[in-house]
């Protein structure tokens, strides 16, 4: 230690009465959670302080004595962007100063606040820290999780991206997708957004896959809110939401795309189904590309919006960027191919899971479930397609939505879990 | 001289039988009303000076004291203009009384004319309680006033009639004079009796929806049990004309309902009258209706659109689009059935059981969920806009139905649909046949242990629900609102207890909300 400590006043003393007792942070990972949960402070200034103060907690320690502000912003730069050093900008101003000073009075609040919220918190420092993430430029130095954070370093994971309004191809490519990384034990990355972000998750899960979710905000802010219990679901499953950010701080449109470099440094690879121009998907792609990870991209029609996004990026890199010409092909692609039940099966996702679920279905539902890989998807249609009565249609589909079968939204019903694996469903026996 | 003649105001939907004093005597000329009128009754005073004068007599110079009795009730409206000058007739001695106990209601013009006035039905039928046996009203409200049994009433057209029956003669000329041309939808039309009496446009016939099977389903589904309903969906889809379609599919009104519907029209002023409504109200306010056009109120205490639509269903267009606190205003009467206005001292409580339909687009735009992109609405307004329904309002829908566009192929392949008699005589089986067996509830009624009895459930019926219940973590009400729809599938199938299979269909109309939980927690 610096010993720094020893050279306080001796007592509680200060103008704003007795100094909140720095009964100090336990541990460094709890000194770096309360740094970490500082509105403003970002990875430049993070880095800074601990070159300067060695630990977390020095820096906490010498935070709560009086003075902290000057001293705190007197941090020198540590030169990261290769500026002349009388041109580097502090890494610390005088106001960021003040704010780390108080904020580090309240850090047991911050702490309570974690272990209410059940958010564990993991650091750059420690091995649970994933190491594919360690390994970009400016990485988080604290991780914020829910659920199980050891799928967070799987070895096998590939970020699965898109529009969060997709087209009905692009959520069946996104749930074949995640259906196949499932059968070959990837984990689907993901950021939790509507769209094709909620279809990959939606699908590993029910999949029986492992998930992990990165978010733009903080735990007990998620956002879309409707996707609250899709995070719950993920972290039952046996995957992970994680974020840089501290629980309470609320999503802004900065945090979105902050959030992509962290997906993308999460996998081994990323893969974009639908993207229309300026898609926030395609920041998630370029960070890939940059981090000197894969970056695939679901092409499309050229007339289709949601599809312009990924032709131009596959246009601009095309040396780089690479193009998914079908799911097995991807699989493939990505080195997956040939493990776990991948090899011997040859439509990738399909065998147990997709036919143990489909082997159950009765007489209607599986003309029902025929119907809508046909790609029927109004109840009117599926009426006449069958010669079902309305009731026996509606009856069916509340069945197999209740079974993950089938996603029904705004009246329009498509196959979703299982049913998204196969081409057509088996003869009934 | 004194003249004393029995009228009547209206409160509420309650006629209220009011003693006329009119005392004429020698002194400085003037006319004072008493008894707690308000300020539209001060101004009878000119009509009243207008019409005696302009009907041929003379408006005494002397000094008029006119008392209004009870003294500590309310009165309001032009119901006694007619009662009042005639009283000073009488009392100048213009007019002579022939018969005792003759009731007047009306309004009167400057000209001398007598004009209906909201409410004839409830008044004459206080005047009837305290045993008025003659009553006096305007030739248009003749009709109307005659739905009480036992009165004699007679219709004059002008102020001098009055005085006339009033002194024992009747009037020569028939009371009402028919018109000769008649435009649809006219006032004129609407007396006639040619077209249907409390819906102005014509009323649609099922078979003019294509498509749209589940929403059929639910709307079916919906007034065989007097279920809440939501339809969502883009524009054009077809929901409002869906909707318009209710007023041909619910059974004719029994003899206590139609009477109950027939006081609230006559209160609510949508005269004239001429026989009991047996058809159930179906009321369709706009979206910018007020706060008190929608629970009633004002200085006269007129019912609003919750008690318009008493014993028939209240459609509520673009629901999301009502103020807040007009839907807000929803929650007292979709709980108790009825309706509590306080205004300055007076407390009046409305009925309100009606069965709530509505329909709004899934968001702002009203395109989300269409293939083709149109909706650029973000999630964060597309969330916000379904929560605009709080939830009191969620828990008394129990059918959800989402109505996709139909792609104009499937339009011209479609079998021709039911049209509104086949069902309409569906839904009056089941309403009848469920009334008997819930002891006069509609399935929408049933609670707890009532429904628990009236399912009828077997074991694997049972553990259907309990399934269900568990796969949406539902609310013990959630649980109540599925038995309850299904129960009436049930009807509709001619199914003696509730099985799985019409669970299954009712858990297709849950909540959009509750649908999404249900499909992660499997």
């Amino acid at each position: 230690m610096l010993g720094v400590s020893t050279l306080g006043p001796v007592g509680p003393v200060g103008p704003g009465g007795p100094v909140a007792s720095a009964a100090g942070p336990a541990d460094e990972r709890d000194a770096w959670a309360i740094l970490a949960s500082i509105d403003g402070l970002g990875p430049i200034a993070f880095a800074a302080l601990l070159a300067r103060y060695g630990s977390g907690r020095a820096v906490i320690e010498d935070a709560t004595r009086p003075g902290a502000a000057i001293r705190l912003a007197a941090t020198p730069s540590l030169d990261l962007r290769d500026e002349p050093p009388d041109r580097a900008r502090r890494p610390v101003g005088d106001v960021m100063g003040r704010v780390i000073a108080d904020a580090v009075q309240r850090g047991a609040h911050v702490l309570e606040r974690l272990a209410e919220v059940g958010v564990r918190v993991v650091i750059l420092d420690e091995p649970a820290y994933p190491v594919r993430l360690a390994k970009v430029a400016m990485p988080p130095h604290v991780l914020f999780v829910t659920g199980d954070a050891a799928a967070l370093g799987r070895p096998r994971a590939v970020a699965v991206v898109g529009t969060r309004r997709p087209s009905t191809s692009g959520r069946t490519a996104a749930g074949r997708i995640a259906t196949a990384l499932v059968a070959v034990d990837a984990v689907v990355v993901s950021g939790l957004a509507h769209g094709i972000d909620g279809v990959a998750h939606e699908t590993t899960v029910r999949a029986g896959g492992v998930t992990v979710a990165v978010i733009g905000s903080g735990h007990a802010c998620v956002s879309p809110r409707s996707h609250q219990r899709l995070a719950e679901a993920i972290v039952r499953a046996g995957g992970a939401v994680v974020s840089e950010l501290a629980p309470d701080v609320e999503p802004t449109r900065g945090t979105f795309p902050r959030r992509n470099r962290i997906i993308s440094g999460l996998s081994q690879a990323t893969v974009v189904v639908e993207a229309p121009a300026r898609s926030g998907a395609l920041i998630t792609a370029s960070w890939a590309l940059e981090q000197g990870r894969e970056c695939f991209l679901v092409p499309g029609p050229i007339d289709a919006p949601t599809a312009a996004g990924c032709l131009a990026f596959l246009r601009e890199f095309g040396g780089a960027a690479r193009i998914v010409a079908g799911v097995p092909q991807l699989i493939a692609d990505l080195g997956l191919a040939g493990t776990r039940r991948g090899a011997d099966a040859a439509p990738v996702p399909s065998d147990a899971v997709v036919a143990a679920s489909l082997a159950t279905l009765g007489r209607t539902e599986g003309t029902i479930a025929q119907a809508l890989l046909e790609g029927l998807r109004t109840v009117d249609e599926l009426v006449a397609a069958t010669g079902h009565t309305v009731s026996a249609v509606l009856s069916t589909l509340a069945l197999l939505e209740r079974r993950g079968l089938v996603a029904g939204l705004h009246g329009r019903y498509r196959p979703d879990g299982a049913l998204l694996g196969v081409a057509r469903m088996p003869k009934p026996r | 001289m004194l003249a004393v003649l029995p009228s009547a105001t209206l409160h509420g939907l309650d006629g209220r039988y009011i003693r006329v004093e009119v005392d004429v005597a020698p002194g400085l000329p003037g006319c004072t009303i008493v008894g707690l009128a308000d300020a539209a009754l001060q101004e009878a005073r000119e009509r009243i000076r207008g019409a005696i004068r302009n009907a041929g007599f003379v408006f005494p110079p002397r000094r008029i004291s006119i008392n209004l009795a009870p003294a500590d009730l309310r009165k309001a409206g032009a119901s006694l203009d007619l009662a009042m000058a005639v009283g000073i007739l009488l009392g100048s001695e213009q007019a002579r009384a022939g018969t005792e106990g003759v009731g007047l209601i009306g309004e009167l013009s400057l000209g001398g004319d007598v004009q209906a006035v909201p409410g004839i039905l409830p008044m004459v039928a206080a005047l009837s309680r305290h045993g008025i046996v003659r009553v006096v009203v305007a030739s248009g409200a003749t009709s109307e006033a005659r739905l009480v049994r036992g009165v004699d009433v007679v219709g004059v057209a002008t102020l001098a009639e009055a005085a006339e029956v009033v002194r024992g003669r009747r009037p020569r000329r028939p009371p009402v004079a028919m018109p000769r041309v008649t435009i649809p939808g006219t006032e004129a039309d609407r007396a006639a009796g040619t077209a249907p009496l409390d819906v102005a446009t014509a009323v649609p016939d099922l078979a003019e929806v294509r498509g749209q099977g589940g929403a059929r389903r639910a709307l079916e589904i919906a007034l065989a049990g007097g279920h809440g309903l939501l339809m969502t969906g883009p524009p054009g889809v077809g929901k409002t004309l869906l909707a318009r379609t209710i007023p041909g599919l619910l059974p004719p009104l029994d003899e206590a309902a139609a009477l109950a519907v027939t006081v609230i029209a006559s209160a609510a002023g949508e005269g004239p009258i001429r026989m009991l409504r047996r058809q159930a109200p179906f009321r369709a306010p706009h979206h910018t209706l007020s706060y008190a056009a929608m629970v009633g109120g004002g200085p006269t205490l007129t019912p609003g659109e919750v008690t318009r639509a008493d014993h028939g269903v209240l459609f509520l267009d673009e629901l999301a689009e009502f103020d807040r606190d007009v839907l807000e205003s929803l929650r007292q009467p979709l709980e108790e059935g009825r309706v509590v206005i306080a205004r300055a001292g007076r407390v009046t409580t409305f009925p309100a059981r009606f069965q709530l339909i509505a329909a709004m687009n899934p968001c702002p735009c009203g395109f989300a969920g269409t293939d083709d992109g149109r909706c650029r609405c973000p999630d964060a307004v597309v969330e916000r806009y379904e929560r605009r329904i709080s939830g009191p309002l969620r828990d008394r829908i129990d059918l959800w139905a989402t109505m996709p566009r139909v792609p104009p192929a499937s339009l011209v392949r479609m079998d021709e649909p039911e049209t509104t008699q086949v069902v309409a005589a569906r839904i009056a089986v089941v309403r009848e046949h469920s009334r008997r067996r819930n002891r006069g509830a509609l399935n929408a009624g049933l609670r707890g242990r009532e429904l628990r009895l009236a399912a009828r459930m077997r074991g694997d019926a049972r553990e259907r629900v309990v399934d269900l219940a568990e796969a949406e973590a539902a609310s013990g009400r959630g649980t109540e609102r599925l038995v309850r729809v299904a129960r009436t599938i049930a009807d509709l199938d001619g199914s003696d207890g509730v099985e799985v299979r019409h669970l299954d269909e009712a858990a297709f109309f849950r909540d959009a909300g509750q649908r999404a939980a249900g499909a992660l927690a499997s």
